[in-house]
């Protein structure tokens, strides 16, 4: 059985059971705490802002209906559509370049070395800090125009380098660079994907005069391939969901040129900033609709590359 | 060191909080009010205001002040938020950009109904809160927009100070590379301009247009597109800093900006901040005129700002004790003495002569400045109309936009003025 096949076991049998003994009420009282937690901070206030979208709500006053209003602007502005174009390149450029390098290092610390724990430990330490302020902060200061990279580059003779952050053409390029970087939580769960191909099979492809890369390709990626497409949905969806990193980076601007400007920052600017929050509400909407037709399409394409060996 | 001081006032506000909110809520019985005050600004503001509080509840044993200090940063998104919320704090620093937009939504208290004092200020001083329905701010000190020079610097490349009264915007342009010149690499002559709010209003009044009026935007693309084309021209001399180190400078906190470095000869500021700047800076820095159009400073259009107001939240359940706190904060010649002109000189010109003796040597200088421009104001410029208050980070944005050469001067101011459109309500 693989990772995904026990992810889903305890759904079936829970579902298997009749909903009214008294394990399951006790299973119920446990999970009141959080059933509270989802119907107050998570879908009251969704459908909060679904009727906001609908309005001109604008914090300070009472909301008053608009219809489609919200939605036609979307239509007319730009600012909207550059935050569109960033939020893309970020996720189509930032989560498959950061599952390959979840990949490869999950494959490099497979090989049963000494001291895996350790090493483990250090890789997943970025996907615990990575979406934090302080490394964000940290970037800022890397990444600046007397930063610590450009001091290296001007010792290597670089004459002068941009400030990358402060750079339209390289501000986004450092923030995928700070997304790939927390590959730690996907590595896990390779890593995981890994131990469950039973090691017979490279026996046999060994005798039959495989070599390593042939193994790679022709068993551990498509036995792999349920766990790599779970991290993709989940690392797709995450990414859409960006905020602190930008905000922290940028100084809450989106800059320089908007360059750095995520859907939800674009929309934390309009409804917090520009008290636009009737129209902030139909943006979040709109990024969840974006969210959910990539993680359909995920779905549908699945049938045709994900390979379930049960 | 100063960091720490001010981490230790937030801990120790931190630690206090549940313990006040406590006195808060057994106030209804013992008779003690609690007043929520928040503010932003640097650490001598806090510290200077913080003594204010103590002084004042020293004289109102029946009322206490918490204090929610931030950074201007994240002030107004909190303050918005807290707005939705109705949980905005009774006391409010507010800024002259933003009280239309709170004032006209009813967010804020009709000071002058509540019983805030005015009539000791300095004529037109307490027009800087008032709308059409009502007095919403008042005037926590009076300001002018101010080019600051370091003296040292000039020395440093030998240049010699422009005289103020007959520079223009070319001449000043021409000082900032002659130092740029004469100084060694990674200092400037002066601040890159494109995304100063005051210099681009500077630049409108004086072509005879405003930033608003009564009918929303008080001028067309074409009176902002030489602003754009001077700033571009001195990033390319190298006059100023360059595109990413302007997107960069905004972003740092103020003692480790250029200007607090020593690597900025001239740039502009409001004149409140001149005892701010030099305490980061550790050096005597000089307030000159803006220049002017025409060489003339009578033709600089320059104007007084109330630097900051004082406001209160409409939901407050005190207006009494609110109305008496902010009495205190611009009337009181105790509270003038301990605030000095961190925000300005003070409005009241009572408080303003009972405090001038005891002025630091800063504090003189930035009042004399206020004296001296007293013959070259323009006319008063209308407060910032609802949608307003995001005009600098708009303006930042198109200006870098033409630093990086994303699009002509033109092309930004246009794209500036389209936008600010939309904004206005």
């Amino acid at each position: 059985m693989n990772a995904l096949g026990e992810l889903g076991a305890p759904g079936r049998r829970a579902m298997g059971r009749k909903g009214d003994t008294p394990d399951s009420k006790a299973g119920f009282l446990f999970l009141l705490p959080w059933l509270c937690g989802l119907a107050f901070i998570t879908v009251g206030p969704m459908l909060a802002s679904l009727y906001l979208s609908f309005t001109d709500y604008n914090l300070l006053e009472a909301p008053n209906w608009v219809g489609l209003d919200n939605f036609k602007r979307m239509l007319g502005d730009g600012r909207l559509h550059n935050s569109l174009k960033v939020t893309f390149a970020y996720v189509l450029i930032g989560t498959p370049l950061q599952l390959a390098l979840a990949l490869a290092i999950a494959v490099l610390l497979n090989r049963g070395m000494r001291g895996l724990a350790f090493y483990r430990s250090i890789f997943y330490l970025p996907s615990l800090l990575g979406s934090s302020v302080a490394i964000a902060i940290l970037w800022r200061q890397i990444f600046g125009t007397a930063g610590l990279v450009n001091q290296a580059l001007s010792v290597l003779g670089v004459a002068s380098p941009p400030g990358w952050i402060a750079d339209p053409r390289t501000a986004l390029g450092t923030i995928i660079l700070l997304h790939v970087w927390t590959f730690g939580s996907p590595m896990i769960i390779f890593l995981a994907g890994l131990r469950q191909i039973p090691a017979e099979y490279y026996e046999a492809a060994a005798m039959d005069g495989a070599g390593k890369w042939q193994q790679f390709r022709r068993i551990t990626l498509p036995l792999l391939t349920p766990i790599i497409f779970f991290n993709l949905v989940l690392q797709i969806i995450a990414a859409f969901q960006a905020f602190t990193q930008a905000f922290v980076v940028s100084n809450g601007t989106g800059g320089p040129s908007d360059a750095t400007m995520f859907c939800t920052l674009y929309l934390y600017q309009r409804g917090f900033g520009l008290f636009d929050m009737g129209y902030a509400s139909a943006m979040a909407w709109l990024l969840l609709a974006i969210v959910g037709i990539l993680t359909a399409a995920n779905f549908f394409f699945s049938r045709f590359w994900v390979f379930y060996d049960d | 060191m100063k960091g720490g001081w001010r981490a230790g006032v937030l801990g120790l506000a931190a630690a206090l909080a549940p313990l006040l909110a406590g006195c808060g809520r057994g106030g209804a019985e013992s008779g003690t009010v609690t007043l929520r005050f928040s503010w932003w600004g640097n650490d001598k503001r806090t510290q200077v205001t913080l003594q204010a509080i103590e002084a004042f509840q020293k004289k109102n044993p029946n009322i206490r002040i918490k204090a929610e200090n931030g950074d201007w940063g994240s002030y107004w998104d909190k303050l918005a938020t807290q707005g939705a919320g109705n949980d905005a704090p009774d006391v409010i620093q507010m800024n002259e950009s933003y009280i239309a937009e709170y004032g006209k939504r009813g967010a804020l208290l009709d000071l002058e109904k509540a019983g805030v004092k005015t009539d000791r200020f300095a004529p037109g001083a307490a027009d800087a809160g008032r709308l059409k329905n009502g007095l919403f701010g008042i005037n926590a000190g009076i300001n002018a927009p101010a080019y600051m020079a370091n003296p040292k610097i000039f020395e440093a490349a030998g240049v010699p100070l422009p005289d103020d009264r007959t520079w223009n915007w070319d001449r000043m342009a021409d000082t900032a590379r002659r130092i740029a010149k004469a100084c060694p690499k990674g200092t400037y002559g002066m601040e890159n301009p494109v995304g100063v709010e005051p210099v681009f209003k500077l630049w409108l009044r004086q072509a005879g247009k405003d930033q608003y009026g009564e009918l929303g935007m008080a001028w067309e693309p074409a009176d902002g597109a030489p602003f754009f084309e001077w700033a571009k021209k001195l990033a390319s001399d190298g006059a100023t800093p360059s595109a990413s180190e302007v997107s960069e400078e905004t972003a740092k906190p103020i003692d480790q900006t250029l200007a607090a470095t020593g690597k900025l000869a001239m740039w502009s500021q409001w004149s409140n901040q001149a005892s701010a700047v030099e305490k980061v800076a550790g050096t005597k820095i000089l307030l000159l005129r803006p220049p002017s159009a025409t060489g003339r400073c009578a033709d600089n259009k320059t104007w007084y700002k109330a630097s900051m107001l004082w406001s209160a939240s409409a939901k407050t359940r005190h207006p009494k004790e609110v109305a008496a706190f902010i009495d205190f904060l611009a009337n009181s010649q105790d509270a003038g003495r301990i605030l000095g002109t961190e925000r300005g000189v003070p409005a009241n010109l009572d408080v303003r002569k009972a405090v001038e003796p005891s002025m630091s040597e800063t504090d003189k200088r930035v009042a004399a400045y206020l004296d001296a421009i007293a013959s070259d104001l323009g006319p008063v410029p209308i407060v910032t109309p609802v949608g307003g208050g995001k005009f600098e980070s708009i303006l930042q944005r198109h200006g870098q936009d033409v630093l990086f050469g994303r699009k002509s001067p033109a092309a930004a101011a246009k794209a500036l003025h389209e936008e600010m459109k939309g904004l206005l309500k």
